[in-house]
């Protein structure tokens, strides 16, 4: 194929990409410099850090920056335990269920953010299922608060994004020769031993990319703490979605958007330093 | 291979992990046939009044038809542009292969709301906020990347025997391409249709940000709902025909495409 026609036809594409996806990043980072003049919906365009100063001098968007951490953190953890048997049962044992399972698996991932969160309300409300189900088993008499407590979101951030786990995990079980199992236990290894000094160090690679993409994901998440927080759980992101569509304040949502960028590169850079040692001792 | 007790608290495991996974949209679909104004469990009485609400409602059915069209012509977009991409990637082999893939498939890796936030600034800024311009430009650029991977992927795959095999017989390249290449690639090009159909369709977190107050989707439409008035029952049974749909999409895509293999 010719040079120009190659060009040609990856131009369209990579330049709607530089424009609207790109540009808007580089963009960003300058208006987080920019502030709005006092009492109007104008920029001023002289740069400052005040914005920067304003977000790390409250204790209030600190403290939401913490919450959006913690249950960030929180949430990888349980899509790890979670995801782990779900991920070795799928390549090991399911045979000809696998591709059903796999299809099960991803459904989350394409109803989108609102579907299942409409479901979650229903599950964990007031008179939702959970409480329904205890109470007439006559376990409570009155009814669990779960929405509007970190508690409520985390369920739904994990139902939400263990799709992104289990998907890596799946592919770094199946790069393992079932042989490397059989040769341990054929040496005497329990099952226990095998799992923890074979299979575990061999999934490292799997889990270090499902546990970044499950992190990202919860951390920049607004919709579902936004509806199963009702307004009580404020993190980080729905703080930023706050301040650009309701207080209309763009510079300040920027200088929150940046922080959370900031925040995804670190993890990203411990995310592939954990994949770099789990390959050297692979 | 004979049953043990571990294997047994295994499978347990795995079916408890899949039933707490698939329970938001299973109790979504089940709530939908409660016939009360609002759901409480266990129902006191089952109807299809919400989906005769859902049917008779012109407000839903309007902002249906947005996402529709929204997520139709997106796609189309999406999918021409990135097989095209594709194709020159793959087959031309250009020096700059690497960095285009990387800018094609960075929106899978960096955060949307950091995004939309940019964009949502730029497009106030330029003056189409709201409009179905900046939707449907917004829309192609979150699908765009899923797009490419899949055809990336297909193209990889297609032995270029073939294409050599008819330009020696005198075939120009673009007869080549539509009656060679193309064939080939359909698999993946229905497949990264229905799942951009099904990502711009059900995209909330980037339309919420740039959707003016005239072209609502009806993932938008029932988020601000919900924000402000709580849950609309005829929505949740709307939400269980969306639910219906996709799984309808995802069985016949996994089916004939091995969809799930090809994200």
């Amino acid at each position: 194929m010719k040079p120009l026609n190659t060009f040609l036809l990856i131009a369209p594409a990579a330049l709607l990409m530089l424009g609207v996806f790109l540009v808007p990043f580089l963009l960003l980072a300058v208006l987080s410099l920019w502030t709005l003049k006092p009492g109007t919906l104008s920029l001023d365009t002289s740069l400052t850090l005040a914005n920067y100063a304003r977000l790390f001098g409250d204790t209030y968007y600190l403290g939401s920056l913490w919450t959006t951490l913690w249950m960030s953190a929180v949430t990888t953890l349980a899509c790890l335990i979670l995801g782990l048997p779900l991920a070795q049962w799928i390549v090991r044992r399911a045979g000809r269920a696998r591709g059903l399972l796999i299809g099960l698996v991803i459904i989350p991932m394409v109803c989108g953010a609102l579907l299942p969160t409409l479901g979650l309300v229903n599950l964990l409300g007031p008179l939702g299922v959970v409480n329904g189900a205890l109470k007439s088993f006559g376990l409570i008499t009155s009814s669990l608060p779960l929405l509007g407590r970190p508690i409520g979101v985390i369920v739904g951030l994990v139902q939400a994004f263990l799709p992104l786990m289990v998907l890596p995990l799946i592919t770094s079980v199946e790069r393992i020769p079932l042989d490397y199992e059989q040769a341990a236990m054929s040496l005497g290894a329990r099952r226990v031993t095998v799992w923890r000094r074979v299979l575990l160090p061999l999934m490292l690679p799997g889990i270090a990319a499902g546990g970044l993409l499950v992190f990202c994901a919860s951390l920049t998440a607004f919709v579902t703490p936004q509806i199963l927080g009702q307004g009580k759980v404020v993190t980080f992101a729905s703080l930023a979605f706050q301040q650009a569509s309701r207080v209309l304040d763009w510079p300040f949502a920027s200088a929150l958007a940046m922080v959370m960028l900031a925040l995804l590169l670190v993890v990203a850079g411990l995310g592939a330093a954990v994949a770099r040692f789990a390959r050297r001792q692979a | 291979m004979k049953a043990r007790p571990a294997d047994l608290a295994w499978l347990i495991t795995v079916i408890l992990v899949l039933a707490f996974l698939l329970a938001p949209i299973a109790v979504l679909v089940f709530s939908a046939f409660d016939a009360g104004n609002i759901f409480r469990f266990p129902p006191r009485a089952y109807s299809l009044r919400w989906f005769e609400a859902a049917f008779a409602s012109a407000e839903y059915r309007r902002s249906l038809w947005v996402s529709t069209v929204l997520a139709f012509v997106s796609t189309i977009a999406a999918v021409t542009l990135a097989s095209l991409a594709a194709y020159g990637l793959v087959r031309g082999r250009p020096v700059y292969r690497r960095a285009v893939e990387v800018l094609l498939l960075a929106p899978l890796t960096l955060p949307l709301v950091v995004w939309a936030i940019a964009l949502l600034s730029i497009y106030a800024s330029i003056g189409i906020n709201g409009t179905p311009l900046g939707l449907i430009l917004a829309h192609i650029t979150i699908t765009l990347p899923l797009a490419a991977r899949i055809m990336i992927a297909t193209i990889s795959q297609i032995d270029p025997t073939y294409e050599e095999a008819a330009e020696s017989l005198g075939a120009t390249p673009a007869r080549v391409f539509l009656r060679v290449t193309l064939p080939l690639a359909m698999p993946g090009i229905f497949a990264s249709s229905a799942i951009a159909f099904l990502v711009s369709f059900n995209d909330v977190v980037v339309s919420t940000f740039i959707a003016g107050a005239s072209w609502l989707t009806f993932p938008v439409r029932v988020f601000s709902q919900l924000r402000s008035e709580g849950i609309d029952p005829t929505t949740i049974a709307i939400g269980a025909m969306i639910v219906f749909a996709t799984l309808l999409v995802v069985a016949i895509g996994e089916r004939l495409l091995k969809l799930s293999r090809r994200l």
